[in-house]
């Protein structure tokens, strides 16, 4: 009699621990809105279950690496550092749409006048240099320096451009945030701050300023990301291994499909085919 | 130098406000989150699934993830610690030896619950490659609850007069009946009220399960066991991160009422246990 | 007769299997916080091997190989004594007036307040912090943020406030009446009985409930991680407690998920963990040794 209910135990166990029938995507909080507006049209299209996470890039890529989920999310590039950990996997990289990394400011500085910052200047913010916005024509109040966390794609491609290195130390920061929407959080609560966001996050809080390259002023809009004149752009893409699940890539090729672009512009990103 | 008369004044007027501080700070506390978070109860909150972020819809999914993760944590716990307590309190004789394994069993609680979410992210997710599954989530969960279990059961069980036991033996009861039908009914007592003792902490930890169990969006009810469910406490903590957002913002309030009141509704019901049971047990 | 032979026969198998089942289980719980011990070394040997200088200095950064922990150590020590300073006064005065000052129905009604509200699960103080306390703190102070080390340190002192005061007011009524009486009887007025015959007698258990309070302190992750600011620096004074800062349960909540299996990232993290996990283990010891000889002598 032990037997067989220790029989029909063991049988539900293996059955249970059978390869689970959803699709996981996780990894980077920009690409996240996107793909979770996706998996929610694709779940009630074909009732496939996608289950999504954030994490950030770097956790995305860990996570894929290491066979926790099926897709990565991943706001920037692997670096050499990545790939050289996971040497025998082969990984493919999908674009799905194009975003950029803007320099925000709190409202109150835009409107008070801080509309356009140079390279150098915002150099100078994040080493520490200039410590107050008098010094760039705005008001008297000290700099909030917001900074990313080391991994987050956004902080990549916002340091590769300011000091032409990724993993750049930025002495002057006072705060250091994780996801896109806990940044925004903190430059909505202060109102002497600067952050690096995701175009999509600016609101009428978050205000974008515009890139002055010296002659002219860039501001940070879809056109100028699309036609690639605002120079702080990134490819938003989904990281996936070579042996991926049939299910997976038939999400993977939804996204690409001119529904799934959809959601990309929806959530203010660049589609792929602009 | 003031008299003694004044001295005493001042010190009890001392004491008195330090009450009344703690008191305002930790009652407070309680009124903000009913009072921010009733606001976004409704029975679409308690019975949608979350969108957006979690900024709209409900948080059905959140709440049976959560009850899952503990219920089978408690099914885990209750045998390990039920047998602990047994050896304890009736096969270890040297006392010294039952300090250690008592303080063993507390040293568990010393554990931040941090390093429960490393040790099940080394040795389960990564280790023994069962990746994310919620029922590690529950194991892990079970390791935590384990000494609150174990100690109130030891405890109840030590609590039964030991003529209960001697009658057993002179019935002819060999121990094992003796601990089946005299002991374990006394201690089942402990056990229940520290089994909703240990719920009630084990369903508001977030740091154990937040990497290893768990998801944001996406997740309905598992189909196997190494799927993720999304949690109560984990879906705060992403609430959490827009507090800038008020729809968010208030159903973060309103997701921790809900977890408040699971919480509560736990605690009442192990001194309800602790009280009622133990009479009950006595007029047997 | 056939009745009886059955019934031995049945209670010597029987015997054995409640024995083993209650062995094992009691192996099995003596065991697992050796495993975790055993599973956390395993994974942070090899950092000290890989990056051994740069442990002890004061910057961060993975990708250069720097995994300077000193920051996160000293976010933690500060943030701990923060909550400790304003908690331990405030939770031993209040312990007072429920034990000595309370008719023993309300003291039961607050005890059991007490314990309820020790049990408001940490995420819900950590929404509580982003959202109310730091934007105060930053009022209050004139500050851009409040996510500082102030607030966390403010955050976790109402945290372990019902924990020190319900230990602490254990510790206080277990001071047999008898004590109080004959000192009442001699004149003596309230606070001098507190002074010299209740406080030396409960001094073991509230030291005791102090250095479990400690230990929570140290090891609390969700409310710090959302509310010190994760600034991987010690501030400039260095005890400047408006400035951002950095816990070790902070960091490893942020970046644990992010750090691959098995990297050197990883495993000086999982060191972290170990460092931290011997303070709290340590702390808890203490507290229940300490528990224990105090109730020896009562």
């Amino acid at each position: 009699m032990y037997k067989k209910t220790i029989a029909l135990i063991l049988a539900t166990g293996l059955i249970s621990c059978s390869a689970p029938e959803h699709v996981s995507v996780s990894g980077s909080t920009t690409v996240l809105p996107t793909v979770s507006k996706a998996a929610d049209a694709y779940r009630v299209k074909t009732g496939q279950v996608i289950i999504v996470n954030a994490g950030g890039s770097g956790a995305g890529f860990n996570q894929l690496a290491e066979g926790q989920t099926d897709i990565g999310m991943m706001s920037r590039d692997i670096t050499p550092s990545e790939l050289d950990k996971f040497q025998n996997i082969n990984f493919e990289v999908v674009a799905i749409g194009t975003d950029a990394v803007v320099p925000v400011v709190s409202s109150e500085i835009y409107d008070a006048g801080v509309t356009s910052l140079t390279l150098a200047q915002i150099a100078s913010i994040y080493k520490g240099e200039i410590e107050n916005w008098s010094s760039l024509g705005g008001p008297d109040q000290d700099i909030l320096v917001i900074d990313k966390e080391a991994s987050s794609g956004t902080r990549h491609i916002f340091m590769e451009y300011i000091f032409g290195d990724k993993f750049a130390l930025a002495k002057g920061a006072d705060l250091v945030l994780g996801a896109n929407n806990e940044e925004q959080t903190a430059l909505t609560q202060s109102d002497s701050a600067i952050g690096m966001l995701s175009h999509a996050w600016m609101n009428s809080d978050v205000i974008g300023v515009a890139l002055n390259d010296g002659t002219i002023k860039i501001e940070p809009t879809l056109d100028n990301i699309r036609s690639g004149k605002f120079p702080i752009t990134r490819d938003l893409n989904l990281i996936i291994r070579t042996d991926i699940s049939p299910k997976a890539k038939a999400f993977v090729d939804y996204i690409l499909s001119p529904e799934g672009q959809n959601f990309v512009a929806e959530s203010g990103y660049v589609k792929n085919t602009q | 130098m003031l008299s003694r008369h004044a001295l005493d004044k001042s010190l009890t007027g001392l004491i008195r406000v330090a009450f009344y501080i703690s008191m305002a700070l930790l009652l407070g506390l309680i009124f903000a989150i009913s009072f921010r978070g009733i606001s976004a109860i409704s029975l679409n909150f308690l019975f949608l699934p979350a969108r957006d972020f979690g900024a709209s819809g409900g948080i059905f999914y959140q709440i049976f993830g959560s009850v899952l993760m503990v219920t089978i944590a408690a099914v885990l716990t209750l045998p390990i610690a039920l047998g602990t307590a047994i050896y304890s309190s009736e096969y270890m004789r040297s006392n010294r030896k039952k300090r250690v394994l008592e303080l063993t069993l507390l040293s568990l609680n010393g554990i931040p619950s941090i390093t429960y979410g490393i040790f099940g992210l080394i040795l389960f997710v990564n280790v023994l490659g069962t990746g994310i599954s919620w029922l590690v989530g529950s194991v892990i969960l079970a390791i935590m609850m384990l000494p609150t279990v174990t100690l109130s059961t030891v405890q109840s069980m030590r609590s039964l007069p030991v003529t209960f036991r001697e009658n057993g033996f002179a019935l002819g009861f060999s121990r094992a009946e003796v601990i089946r039908f005299i002991v374990v009914p006394q201690g089942l007592q402990g056990l229940v009220t520290g089994l909703l003792l240990g719920l009630a902490r084990a369903i508001g930890e977030t740091a154990p399960i937040m990497f290893i169990a768990t998801a944001f969006s996406g997740v309905t009810v598992p189909v196997s066991v190494v799927e993720p469910v999304s949690t109560l406490p984990t879906h705060i903590l992403a609430l959490a991160q827009q507090a800038t957002n008020p729809a968010a913002l208030k159903n973060a309030w309103g997701a921790s009422f809900v977890l408040l009141s699971i919480v509560f509704l736990l605690s009442l019901s192990a001194f309800y246990a602790r009280t009622r049971l133990k009479n009950l047990n006595q007029r047997l | 007769m056939a009745e009886a032979r059955f019934l031995i026969r049945k209670s010597y198998s029987e015997k054995s299997l409640t024995k083993t089942y209650a062995t094992a289980c009691a192996l099995l719980a003596s065991a697992i916080v050796i495993i975790i011990l055993s599973v956390l070394l395993s994974q942070s040997g090899s950092a000290i091997l890989d990056s051994g200088p740069s442990l002890l200095g004061t910057e961060w950064n993975p990708a250069r190989n720097l995994y300077g922990i000193l920051p996160m150590l000293y976010g933690s020590i500060i943030v701990m004594m923060i909550a400790m300073t304003l908690a331990l006064p405030i939770g031993i005065l209040s312990a007072l007036y429920i034990s000595e000052t309370l008719s023993e129905k309300r003291r039961r009604v607050a005890k059991t307040a007490l314990e309820i509200l020790t049990g408001i699960p940490s995420i819900v103080y950590g929404l509580i912090g982003v959202s109310v306390l730091s934007l105060w703190v930053a009022d209050i102070f004139g500050l851009q943020t409040g996510r500082i080390i102030l607030t966390a340190g403010l955050l976790l002192a109402v945290m372990i406030l019902p924990t020190i005061i319900s230990l602490s007011e254990d510790a206080i009524s277990n001071v047999s009446t008898q004590y109080r009486e004959n000192a009442y009887a001699l004149g003596l007025y309230r606070y001098e009985v507190i002074k010299d015959v209740i406080l030396p007698q409960a001094k073991g258990d509230v030291i005791g409930a102090g250095f479990l309070a400690l230990g929570r302190a140290l090891g609390e992750t969700m409310a710090v991680m959302l509310v010190i600011g994760s600034l991987d620096r010690i501030p400039s004074p260095a005890y400047n407690i408006l400035a951002s800062g950095q816990t070790i349960t902070s960091k490893l909540g942020r970046e644990v998920a992010e750090s691959a299996f098995g990297s050197t990232h990883f495993n000086v993290l999982v060191l972290m963990s170990l460092i931290l996990v011997v303070l709290t283990l340590s702390m808890t010891l203490m507290a229940h040794l300490i528990f224990r000889t105090t109730d020896a002598h009562a």
